[in-house]
């Protein structure tokens, strides 16, 4: 029975090597006959990837035991949602469901318009790393990642999950990642392609919804596991610099880059080996979080075993960066546009896209550290996550203090809206001095702050002088994802290096102070479910003497799990949020408690669903996309 | 031509500027922020003067656990993930993390205190308890 979904992976493979050579022959004779024979192979693929895949759901369904990966990841207890979700819990499931992805995504886009814009030649070339990438896939899932394992005999019972992954954040946080991992294929194989025919389309603008989708993606992906790591790991804070963490914030930030660079680059105008580098990367980059995650090389706090993939992902890497060399140094060359100079919104695009670049380096240079540091110390060393908040957070308030500007710098160089632009800095001054007197002194978090304030004042002075802007729906799109990163500058510098923490051991009765606070520890309560024990302290919050609410930090014993669940409790407040974490009892109901107050930290929730809800009015459609240029070199504003 | 030839140039000081900068920044946090990575094998090879602010990796011995009654701290037996007899003492002050259990892997920040080969640790942490775990516990 697990034969098929097996065979129909191992068939997959097969097929899209075949569609691949075929694709490569075309090439080489400079021909397209076969191209849509490669396409059905395609669709043919397709149809196989999902077979496999929902057999495995299947699986899960009717809790096959005999798969190994189902008796791995769920139990005759799981609930059904559950269930099904953990057909990513693990390696082998993982990978399937990002290869699936991928395979649907090149598929989608076969169907797309802006696909039949393409040249007979691009095609062939996109369906040659495309099909080289899937072939890749589906080797890994064929061989080292096979999901379709059996044991005889089958298990009773499974091993179960983890309660800990079994939330909503947990469930929702992998899938979101691999979206945006899987997306990045599209553009990267249409660059590589693109380049060599040298397309007549601009494969910025045919790849920019798949680019767009994907960063969308993989920033939601990224805060949503800042936002678990918040309410549910109990750290009190939602980043701390871990090489998971950094593993998917790498291809984030190159992705950011490239969007930047693309603007400049649109229309094949400027900037063509660069913004075709910096797409590659990108995917490159999504493989080195997989490498990163799962080799073992770096040890982190997540405990990922070494799961054999390392080795072929490495190899994978070095095969695509080649070939980019190869096609970018001996592709055809294309003459570039020079840029305008460095003061113009072009110049400082391109500076932007450096930062981001480098912010990239320095985590990258990080996370590597401990294995870098080899070549010259016997024993590694590696880098805290002061290094990080040192080299990176000054990269990010010059990026606040260039998105505050930019929108005001024109295409070609000079100031629009001169006064709206004093104005602007006056605002941005007072506001820095109203942070300064209400006590934010540290310069980094000074000057993030009120950029971050700023940004949001620049954005609506600007919204209100130019009424151009206000018709046109891709700039509400742009603009509104700044307005989110705007709002999550303001988040992180008050957040992070304001967080005050206080630990107290209370007996019924007793108070503490934490700011201008006091909590005061009522009782401890009790009660089971069938799931679980809860133990809550009620804890009575007041400030300045007026009662103002409860809060109730637990700790469970759940019934299949050993290990005792810390359940934190927030105030929710778009001012001082109060977090409160129940971090031991006694029998005489005494209990150690940690409260701590967190600045402005829900700014950074609202930042990123701004940004993941008005990120998609940047989506382009292709009957408006000649006046629907945003950002792009307007004659009229430039 | 000629434009285009000095627009390269003031991109190419600027980008030199740039690097500059944050190559100083870069070396700063690379001197000041860097520490030793160590598993309590590299950890007993080296000169215990050495061992002031590192990080150590290991797991947690099943004997010589003490939990002061209010969860506030623990004493243990850290073992090398690889070859259990290799062991450092460690005491700690502070939160200890759910998952903290004999065989938990875990990751220490601190170092000796001077006069006795106590490890004292200023972090706690426990790795997370990843979807991947099961492969590591059953394998």
């Amino acid at each position: 029975m697990h034969i098929i979904p097996y065979f129909s992976l191992l068939a997959a493979l097969i097929l899209s090597l075949l569609a691949a050579a075929v694709c490569l022959h075309q090439a080489w004779e400079g021909r397209s006959r076969w191209l849509p024979w490669v396409e059905n192979a395609q669709i043919v693929v397709c149809t196989l990837v999902t077979i496999s895949s929902f057999f495995l759901l299947w699986a899960f369904y009717v809790k096959d035991f005999s798969l190994l990966y189902v008796s791995r990841y769920s139990d005759l207890t799981l609930p059904l949602f559950y269930r099904l979700t953990a057909f990513w819990a693990g390696q082998a499931g993982s990978m399937l469901f990002w290869a699936w992805l991928v395979v649907v995504c090149g598929t989608i886009f076969l169907f797309t318009k802006r696909y039949h814009l393409l040249g007979a030649q691009s095609r062939v070339f996109f369906w040659i790393f495309f099909l080289g990438v899937q072939s890749f896939f589906m080797y890994l899932l064929t061989g080292h990642q096979n999901p379709f394992l059996e044991i005889s005999p089958a298990p009773l019972d499974g091993q179960g999950l983890n309660p800990l992954l079994q939330h909503p954040g947990m469930i929702i946080h992998p899938p979101t990642l691999f979206i945006g991992y899987a997306g990045f294929t599209i553009p990267a194989c249409l660059a590589l392609a693109c380049w060599i025919t040298g397309e007549k389309h601009s494969w910025i603008e045919i790849a920019h919804n798949w680019t767009l989708t994907a960063w969308i993606f993989l920033a939601a992906g990224i805060i949503i596991g800042g936002w678990w790591a918040y309410l549910e790991l109990g750290w009190g804070g939602y980043w701390a610099w871990d090489p998971v963490e950094n593993a998917s914030l790498i291809p984030w930030l190159s992705s950011t880059a490239f969007l930047h660079t693309a603007i400049v680059g649109q229309g094949r105008k400027a900037l063509g080996k660069t913004n075709v580098l910096l797409m590659v990367l990108t995917l490159v980059l999504c493989f080195m979080a997989t490498y990163l995650v799962r080799s073992g090389v770096i040890d982190s706090l997540h405990a990922f075993g070494d799961g054999g993939v390392g080795n072929p992902l490495m190899f994978f890497m070095m095969f695509i960066l080649v070939v980019t060399a190869l096609v970018l140094f001996f592709g055809p060359a294309r003459d570039d546009r020079p840029l305008s100079g460095l003061g113009s919104r072009q110049g400082l695009l391109v500076i932007t896209a450096w930062i981001f670049m480098t912010v990239g380096v320095v985590v990258l240079l990080g996370t590597f550290w401990p294995v870098i540091s080899k070549l010259w110390t016997e024993n590694p060393m590696g880098l805290d996550a002061g290094f990080y908040n040192r080299v990176t957070l000054p990269l990010f308030v010059v990026v606040g203090a260039l998105l505050v500007v930019c929108p005001w710098i024109q295409w070609r160089g000079g100031v629009r809206f001169g006064k709206g632009l004093a104005v602007l800095a006056g605002i941005w001054l007072a506001l820095g001095v109203v942070l300064w007197i209400n006590g934010i002194r540290l310069p980094m978090a000074v000057v993030g702050a009120s950029a971050g304030l700023a940004m949001v004042a620049s954005l609506i002075l600007l919204f209100i002088l130019d009424p151009s802007l206000r018709r046109r729906r891709t700039a509400w799109g742009a603009h509104g994802v700044h307005l989110g990163i705007a709002l999550m500058f303001l988040g992180v510098a008050i957040s992070g290096p304001y967080k005050v923490e206080v630990d107290a051991v209370l007996a019924p009765g007793e108070s503490m102070v934490i700011q201008d606070f006091t909590v005061t520890y009522l009782e401890m309560e009790t009660w089971s479910t069938p799931a679980m024990t809860v133990y809550a302290a009620r804890l009575e919050i007041a400030r300045d003497g007026q009662v103002i609410g409860e809060l109730a930090p637990q700790r469970r014993v759940y019934r299949t799990w050993d290990r005792p669940h810390t359940k934190v409790d927030t105030r929710f407040s778009l001012g001082v949020e109060l977090y409160a974490t129940l971090l031991g009892f006694t029998q005489e109901d005494i209990i150690s408690l940690r409260m701590s107050t967190q600045p402005l930290v829900n700014w950074i929730w609202i930042g990123c669903i701004i940004i993941c809800v008005v990120g998609f009015f940047a989506v382009r459609t292709l009957k408006g996309r000649a006046r629907d240029v945003d950002t792009e070199p307007d004659p009229a504003t430039a | 031509m000629r434009k285009k030839k000095s627009s390269r140039t003031v991109y190419a000081v600027a980008l030199v500027l740039f690097l500059a900068g944050f190559g100083t920044l870069l070396m700063a946090g690379l001197k000041q922020n860097s520490i030793y990575f160590l598993n309590v094998s590299e950890a007993l090879a080296m000169p215990p003067e050495n061992i002031q602010q590192i990080r150590l990796f290991g797991t947690v011995a099943e004997e010589g656990l003490v939990y002061d009654p209010l969860h506030m701290g623990v004493q243990f037996l850290l073992e090398d993930s690889d070859d259990a007899s290799q062991r450092i003492a460690v005491q700690y002050r502070g939160v200890v993390p759910d998952l903290f259990q004999p065989g938990a892997e875990v990751i220490l920040e601190g170092g000796y205190l001077v006069q006795d080969r106590v490890f004292n640790a200023k972090t706690l942490m426990t790795k997370c308890p990843s979807k991947y775990e099961a492969e590591n516990r059953s394998g």
